[in-house]
C-alpha cells in the first residue's frame, strides 16, 4: 500500500523536477517494509521538497529549516519502533550541518535522505553549499569558487552506519533507498537530482550529466558505507532501560538535629579563593542549621573558571522564615585570601557590632567593626588544610555568641554525613576549641586587631 | 520535610512531580545543574535526559519528544534563549506543548555568566516573531520554582502552548530551606485526547478559544504536525479564512483562558496609598522591606507576581486602584515590566527601582525608596 496520495504530475513540483518522482520511489522503499503507516513518520525539512508531507499519510512532521533532524531524534527517542525519516535538502544540510554531524555521531536511527539540487530552489535558485565548481547562479555570476560541501562523505566520517549517494535516475535508487531505510543506526542517502526551474537553466544540467558532475566532482555514486554483516553497533540509546521505576520528586529523608537556637537574622560572609572549600564550609553550616529546624539561605560569588580567583559564599541563617535570601550587611566577615579581600571591598559600612575575622598575612580592614586577626596555619594544624575554612565558620559563630560550642558539635554530630563527615567535624570542632581558648575579654578586640588562637 | 536545595534542584522536582519525562539542554551557566540533575534522576530509566549539540537541538529534540507524547522540558539562559526563538515560533505554530526555563544571567549578549540580572521579562513575552501571547511565570525563590514548574506543565497540556518559566542566576544557584510537602498543587489536568469515530483532525477546533485534542505521533491516529500556516488538518493553506481563523485562535486560546495563567500573591493593607508590585529576585527584598516598614507603623500593600505574562490585569487593577497613589516596581533590569504597567495602572504613578550591576536590591534601598518619595511628596 503506498503511503502516497498523490502522483508525480499533481504534486506541486514544477516540470522536470526530479523531487516527485524520488518521492514516489521513497514511497515504494517505504511500502516494501510492510510497516503500518502509523509506524512510520516522516520528518520534512525547508525548501521545496519541504512541502512533500502533505502527500504522506503516515505521521507526519514539517518543521523549521535544517533542524529537521533534532524533531527527528526526539521522536526517535521517545518512539524507537517508528521508523522516522528524514527529509531534506542541500540547503537543510548546509543550514543544520551541526546536527547533522552530531546525530550521524550519535548513531541516532533515524533516516535521512537528502535531496540535493544543488541550489535553493525555492526562493530563486541562489547557490548552496553544494553548488558545483563554476557553476552560474544569481549569487555566483562569475561562477561558484567554494568547495562544495560532501554531505554523504560529512555523514560518512561522522559515524553514519549506511551511507550512499545516488542519481535520481538511477536504476538502482529504490534498492538503495530500501537498504537506507532498513539500515541500523543513522543512515543517509544523498540523491542527485535537477532543478528545472533554476540550476538547469543555467547550468546545461542533464540526467547524463548528473554522472559526469560526480565522477569530475571526485564524488562517486554508490554505496560508501555500511555496517558490516553482523554488526552490532549499538544505536544511540533511542529509550530508556525500561526498569521499570518512575522518576519520583520524593524527598530524601535527610538527618534531623537537635533545636538549634539562634538568635536571628544573622548574614554571614566568607571570603576567600578557589580551593579554600569556601562553599563546601557554607554549605556545611547550611545543612546544619535547617537540619536543627532554622532557616537559611546560601548565595555564593565566584568567577567562571571555578578553580581560580575569589570565592565567596554568604550564608543567612534565622530562625524565621527568610525573605530576602541575599546579604545586606554581614554580622561576621571572615577574609582568608586577598582574593576574598578584594572582592570583599570596603568595609567601613558595616556597623559596629559586625565582627571581622581575616587572616594574619593579610592587611587589617578599616572598618567600625571589630576586627579579629587570626593564624591560618595555627587553624590547619588543628583542621587540616581543607577544614580551615568551616573552622574560622564555627569560630566565628561561637565567638560572635550566636551559639553554644556544645549545641552546635551536637548538632553537626546529628547531621553531617557522606564521606566527609569525619573530616569536617573535626573541623567544626577545632573551630569551637579555638573559640573556647578566647577568654571573653578579647571579644572587646578591635581594629588593628589581636593575633587568634 | 524541610531542606536546603537550590532552585535548579526544585526546578528538577517540580517537572518530575508533573510527569516530566523528557529533558535535552545545552550547558550553560546558571542553567547547567538543571541537566545534570535530570540526567541523574533519569538514570534508573524513569526518562530521557539528552546533553544536545547546542540549544537548537536542545529545543528541537523537546518539540519532536514532546509531539511523540512526551513530558517535555529544556532550560537554558538568555543566550539560550535567543537560539531557541525560531523554535518556540515553531511551537506556538504547531500547538507544541513544552516548558522552557530561563534561568535568567546579566544580558545581554554573553553578559554576566555568574552575574544575576533579570532582563528577560519582556524577551520572553516577545522571544519569537508574531507577538503571539505565550504564558510566561516567573519564580521568585526555591519554592516558587517548584511551584510554578510544576504548573507551567499544566498550562501547557491544557492549552497545547510553550510555557515559560523565568528563573535567575541568584534563584537557580542560591539554597534555601523549602518545605517542598507544604507547597499547593493543584491536581493535574488530563491531556485532551481524539474521542469518536470521526477522523482525526489535528488542529480541529470548535471555538477559536478552544484547544485541539492531542495525539501522539508514533500512535494508531495519524498525526500532521506543522509550523507551515496551516487548517485543521494540519495542511498547508493559503486560504484567507483558513488563516485568520487558526491565527485567532492562537491568540484567544490564551488571551480568553488568561485566569487560568494568572498567579499572583496579593497582601494588601486597606489603608495604604502605596504598593509594591515585585516579581523574580526582587520580591525577596519587597516582602522583607514591607515586613520592616509595617513593623515602623507604616502602611503598604504589596502584589507579588508569579504571572508576568498575559499581564495579570486583573489582580493589578483589584490591587492599584481605589485610593492607591504610588506604585512601586523593584527590577534587576532598566525597568522593563514597570514600562509595560504604565500601560496598564491608571491613576497611580507607577516608580521604578532598579540595579543591572549584578547585585540584589536590598530591602534597604525599597524602603528608602519608600520614604525618600515620600518626603518629596510632603514638600
Amino acid at each position: 500500500m503506498s503511503l502516497l496520495t498523490a502522483v508525480r504530475n499533481d504534486m506541486c513540483y514544477c516540470p522536470g523536477c526530479s523531487h516527485g518522482l524520488v518521492l514516489e520511489q521513497l514511497a515504494q522503499a517505504i511500502a516494501r517494509l510492510a510497516l503500518p503507516p502509523p509506524r512510520v513518520c516522516l520528518v520534512s525539512d525547508i525548501g521545496c521538497i519541504g512541502t512533500a508531507d502533505r502527500y504522506f499519510t503516515c505521521h507526519t512532521f514539517h518543521g523549521l529549516h535544517g533542524r529537521s533532524f533534532t524533531y527527528a531524534e526526539g521522536i526517535q527517542r521517545v518512539r524507537p519502533d517508528v521508523l522516522t525519516i528524514v527529509l531534506v535538502g542541500d540547503g537543510g544540510c548546509g543550514i543544520g550541518t551541526a546536527h547533522l554531524v552530531h546525530a550521524a555521531r550519535r548513531g541516532v536511527p533515524i533516516k535521512v535522505i537528502v535531496c540535493n539540487n544543488f541550489n535553493f530552489g525555492m526562493t530563486g535558485g541562489q547557490h548552496s553549499p553544494t553548488t558545483p565548481a563554476d557553476a552560474l547562479t544569481p549569487t555566483t555570476p562569475a561562477g561558484f569558487h567554494e568547495r562544495p560541501f560532501d554531505i554523504a562523505e560529512t555523514a560518512r566520517i561522522s559515524g553514519a552506519s549506511f551511507v550512499a549517494r545516488a542519481s535520481a535516475y538511477d536504476a538502482g535508487l529504490p534498492g538503495l533507498l530500501e537498504r537506507g531505510l532498513r539500515a541500523p543506526g543513522f543512515a543517509l542517502l544523498e540523491v542527485w537530482e535537477l532543478c528545472s526551474a533554476y540550476f538547469v537553466q543555467s547550468n546545461k544540467l542533464t540526467p547524463a550529466r548528473l554522472n559526469e558532475l560526480a565522477a569530475r566532482g571526485g564524488m562517486p555514486f554508490g554505496v560508501l558505507a555500511e555496517p558490516p554483516a553482523g554488526d552490532a553497533r549499538p544505536a544511540a540509546p533511542s529509550s530508556p532501560a525500561d526498569t521499570g521505576k518512575a522518576a519520583s520528586d520524593e524527598t530524601v529523608p535527610q538527618p534531623r538535629g537537635p533545636k538549634l537556637p539562634w538568635p536571628g537574622r544573622r548574614e554571614i560572609t566568607l571570603a576567600g579563593s578557589a580551593g579554600q572549600h569556601i562553599r563546601t564550609a557554607v554549605g556545611a553550616l547550611g545543612e546544619i542549621a535547617v537540619a536543627c529546624g532554622l532557616h537559611a539561605a546560601e548565595h555564593d560569588d565566584y568567577p567562571i573558571t571555578v578553580r581560580k580567583g575569589h570565592s565567596i559564599s554568604n550564608l543567612v541563617v534565622d530562625a524565621r522564615p527568610i525573605l530576602f535570601a541575599g546579604v545586606e550587611a554581614p554580622a561576621l566577615v571572615i577574609i582568608m585570601s586577598a582574593d576574598g579581600a578584594a572582592r570583599v571591598g570596603d568595609l567601613s559600612h558595616l556597623p559596629s557590632s559586625s565582627q571581622v575575622i581575616v587572616a594574619s598575612d593579610l592587611p587589617p580592614p578599616a572598618t567600625p567593626a571589630t576586627v579579629h586577626v587570626v593564624d591560618l596555619d595555627a587553624f590547619a594544624r588543628a583542621a587540616t588544610r581543607a577544614g580551615v575554612a568551616l573552622a574560622l565558620l564555627a569560630y566565628g559563630v561561637v565567638r560572635a555568641g550566636w551559639v553554644e560550642s556544645e549545641a552546635l558539635c551536637a548538632a553537626a554530630d546529628a547531621v553531617l554525613s557522606g564521606r566527609h563527615r569525619e573530616s569536617n567535624l573535626s573541623a567544626l570542632r577545632a573551630g569551637v576549641a579555638a573559640a573556647a581558648a578566647q577568654s571573653p575579654a578579647c571579644a572587646a578586640s578591635t581594629a588593628g586587631g589581636r593575633h587568634d588562637p | 520535610m524541610r531542606e536546603f536545595i537550590t532552585g535548579n534542584q526544585a526546578a528538577v522536582r517540580g517537572a518530575i512531580r508533573a510527569g516530566c519525562d523528557y529533558f535535552a539542554g545545552y550547558p550553560i551557566t546558571p542553567a547547567s545543574s538543571i541537566l545534570t540533575e535530570f540526567v541523574r534522576e533519569f538514570s534508573n530509566g524513569s526518562g530521557i535526559a539528552v546533553q544536545t549539540e547546542d540549544e537548537i537541538a536542545a529545543i528541537g529534540q523537546c518539540i519532536g519528544a514532546a509531539m511523540a507524547g512526551a513530558r517535555a522540558l529544556t532550560a537554558t539562559s538568555g543566550p539560550g534563549m535567543s537560539l531557541y526563538s525560531e523554535n518556540i515560533g515553531l511551537a506556538q505554530m504547531g500547538e507544541v506543548p513544552l516548558v522552557i526555563i530561563d534561568c535568567q544571567r546579566l544580558p545581554p549578549a554573553t553578559g554576566g555568566a555568574t552575574a544575576t540580572g533579570e532582563g528577560d521579562v519582556v524577551f520572553a513575552r516577545h522571544v519569537t516573531a508574531g507577538g503571539f501571547p505565550l504564558p510566561v511565570l516567573a519564580a521568585s525563590d526555591a519554592a516558587s520554582v517548584y511551584r510554578l514548574t510544576y504548573r507551567a506543565f499544566d498550562i501547557a497540556e491544557r492549552l497545547r502552548t510553550p510555557v515559560i518559566v523565568l528563573s535567575s542566576k541568584d534563584i537557580a544557584l542560591t539554597r534555601q530551606t523549602v518545605n517542598l510537602d507544604l507547597v499547593e498543587l493543584a491536581p493535574l489536568t488530563a491531556r485532551r485526547r481524539h474521542a469518536g469515530e470521526r477522523t482525526f483532525r489535528p488542529y480541529a477546533v470548535d471555538r477559536p478559544a478552544d484547544v485541539p485534542a492531542f495525539e501522539p505521533i508514533g500512535g494508531a491516529t495519524r498525526v500532521r504536525f506543522t509550523g507551515s500556516i496551516h487548517d485543521e488538518d494540519g495542511l498547508l493553506t493559503i486560504d484567507r479564512a483558513r488563516i485568520a481563523r487558526k491565527l485567532t485562535h492562537l491568540r484567544e486560546k490564551v488571551v480568553a483562558n488568561a485566569a487560568l495563567i494568572e498567579d499572583v500573591d496579593a497582601d494588601l493593607d486597606e489603608k495604604a496609598d502605596t504598593l509594591i508590585v515585585s516579581y523574580g529576585t526582587a520580591d525577596g527584598a519587597a516582602r522583607d522591606a514591607v515586613r520592616r516598614l509595617r513593623a515602623a507603623g507604616e502602611h503598604i500593600s504589596h502584589l507579588t507576581l508569579y504571572s508576568l505574562w498575559p499581564i495579570p490585569e486583573k489582580a493589578l487593577a483589584a490591587a492599584a486602584g481605589g485610593r492607591m497613589r504610588r506604585v512601586i516596581v523593584p527590577e534587576l533590569n532598566i525597568g522593563l515590566y514597570a514600562d509595560e504597567l504604565r500601560r496598564v495602572v491608571r491613576g497611580a504613578a507607577v516608580e521604578s527601582v532598579v540595579r543591572y550591576d549584578g547585585g540584589l536590591i536590598s530591602p534597604q534601598a525599597l524602603i528608602e525608596h519608600f520614604r525618600d518619595r515620600n518626603a518629596e511628596a510632603v514638600r
